[in-house]
């Protein structure tokens, strides 16, 4: 049998009434997760976002272009798989955690250095800002060049480290992407003249006897 | 955004007598002090289960609710309509994304909110159970139901769940537009034609009774009340919320000249609103499967879960391993 509606598009969609109790449905839906950064202005730090649930990096971009940009405005946008980041613990509002880590000094940048992101929490419920990029050997050495560049940030209650190469990254010319976000005035509330419009209908009504 | 009043597990205090006295002092200590509780903070089995289950409800009810409203935009009257509509509907399923991800850092999966949600086991807000019989029907949802919507939020908002608010500060930042939008539909029709009138009035005398059910029963002074305020987990009582709503838009409605089905609502010399209780009945059974629309919004939620299939099948090559995400 199948299921009716008031509705006529989901009458032709010929849904049957009643699943069997015996579907199962398919595991699909846990795919892994990035963390999304943007841009919201020109020259301002990246900001985070929220995470997006992809098959790879590059289809993780695309949905957060979708999930993170279609809205607010945007200049830039950086995505990064979950596991490539390295975070500290959480420490109380008004501390910074630079104090309480116990972080080797660090050694002068070798060969091997590579770009690391730097991301700092101000306060908890708030999000993680992109401090900066600091050249290190490894994540526990990105995190002592950190505090030597940014430590007297305080407070900072949490930081998220991310190898700059793991990072997929809008580029410069990117940005006309989000050129038409303007247009879309009608996703906008100040479209919307509701009061003219009840003054409008209160002046007819009171002035018709 | 569609969540409503959150329908919380019986608390049983008896569970928190396992927990450690130490690190239970602490963490309502931070509460006290006004800071969020972060994923990795130790937090009390009974308020993990609790904001699970309250953020997940409300991400049910994002997608249940892009429902009554998503099958109108094909036919909504002109093309700017359509294009705002499909806007909303867009940016609600975008919030279940944000409030799945957000109940996800407490350790449940997406996997199994699917799985509960298109099973039956999950429950979402309780008003997507009714039809929407008129194009004027979905312009009451987008106004009224995103309002009260609104009030139960910007409480939630203050809440202690870090990744909650994170979510809810983007979601509010939406909602703006949809409140917007319903409002001006709703204008256009009480102020139009007679015919006009008539359907919206007749829509507002359907909607009616569901949204006074909108933000749930009176809470009753309870143990179970008192420790999800104290955790600041519920951040107002369904009836402070109630109360709330009625005073900023019933008069948004009377000012129209259009009527409300209630001879008794009205405001009291103390400021009360008072209306006829709801009928608490009918909403224990429509909640529990038997009102109209019940079986359509779970056959085609899962129907779409059936029909996307081939799709995250054929994307499903993983590069990385499932981990949560950090917030």
């Amino acid at each position: 049998m199948l299921l009716t509606s008031l509705d006529p598009r989901i009458n032709r969609l010929q849904v049957p009434a009643d699943w069997p109790n015996s579907a199962v449905k398919k595991q699909l839906d846990q795919w892994a997760t990035y963390e999304v950064f943007t841009q919201k202005r020109e020259n301002t730090p990246y900001a985070y976002v929220g995470p997006v649930h992809a098959p790879d990096l590059e289809v993780a971009f695309v949905f957060a272009k979708e999930q993170y940009s279609r809205r607010a405005a945007c200049f830039g946008l950086w995505v990064v798989k979950t596991q490539d980041i390295q975070h500290t613990p959480y420490v109380d509002d008004n501390e910074s955690v630079f104090n309480l880590l116990n972080i080797p000094a660090p050694a002068t940048a070798s060969e091997q250095s590579e770009a690391f992101e730097i991301f700092m929490l101000k306060k908890r419920g708030k999000a993680h800002t992109h401090a900066g990029t600091v050249l290190a050997s490894g994540y526990q050495n990105a995190l002592a060049q950190a505090k030597q560049q940014f430590g007297e940030q305080i407070p900072c209650v949490n930081i998220w480290v991310a190898p700059a190469a793991k990072i997929l990254k809008s580029s410069e010319e990117d940005k006309d992407w989000w050129l038409t976000l303007n247009e879309k005035k009608y996703r906008e509330p100040v479209a919307y003249k509701v009061l003219d419009k009840i003054n409008a209908f209160k002046n007819r009504t009171t002035n018709t006897p | 955004m569609y969540g409503g009043g959150s329908i919380f597990e019986p608390v049983k205090l008896d569970e928190l007598a396992h927990e450690d006295p130490v690190k239970l002092a602490e963490f309502e200590a931070r509460i006290q002090r006004g800071e969020k509780i972060e994923p990795d903070d130790w937090m009390p089995a009974l308020y993990r289960k609790q904001v699970i289950r309250m953020i997940e409800q409300h991400a049910h009810s994002e997608i249940i609710g892009a429902l009554p409203e998503g099958t109108w935009i094909t036919r909504a009257p002109g093309f700017r309509r359509k294009m705002a509509l499909l806007a909303k509907v867009q940016d609600e399923v975008g919030h279940a994304q944000l409030l799945y991800s957000a109940a996800e850092t407490l350790g449940k999966t997406r996997e199994q909110m699917t799985l509960d949600l298109i099973s039956g086991k999950s429950k979402y807000s309780n008003v997507f159970n009714y039809p929407t019989f008129t194009w004027a029907d979905s312009t009451v949802i987008s106004w009224l139901i995103d309002a009260g919507a609104i009030v139960n939020q910007m409480a939630n908002a203050r809440g202690s769940y870090g990744p909650y608010c994170r979510a809810l500060e983007r979601i509010c930042a939406e909602e703006s537009f949809h409140l917007k939008y319903g409002h001006d539909a709703v204008v256009y029709l009480a102020t139009g034609s007679s015919k006009q009138r008539q359907m919206i009035q007749e829509a507002l005398n359907r909607w009616w009774p569901p949204i006074m059910t909108f933000f749930g029963p009176a809470d009753k002074i309870s143990a179970h009340t008192e420790i999800l305020m104290r955790w600041k987990v519920k951040m107002a009582t369904n009836d402070e919320c109630r109360q709330q709503f009625l005073d900023m838009y019933v008069p948004k409605v009377w000012e129209l000249t259009l009527t409300l089905p209630d001879p008794l609502l009205r405001k009291n010399e103390a400021g009360t609103w008072e209306y006829t209780e709801p009928d608490w009945e009918e909403f224990k059974q429509v909640i529990n499967g038997k009102g109209t629309c019940n079986k359509e919004r779970l056959a085609v939620r899962r129907m779409a879960e059936e029909k996307g299939a081939w799709v995250r099948e054929a994307l499903l090559k993983p590069e990385a391993t499932y981990v949560k995400p950090l917030a």
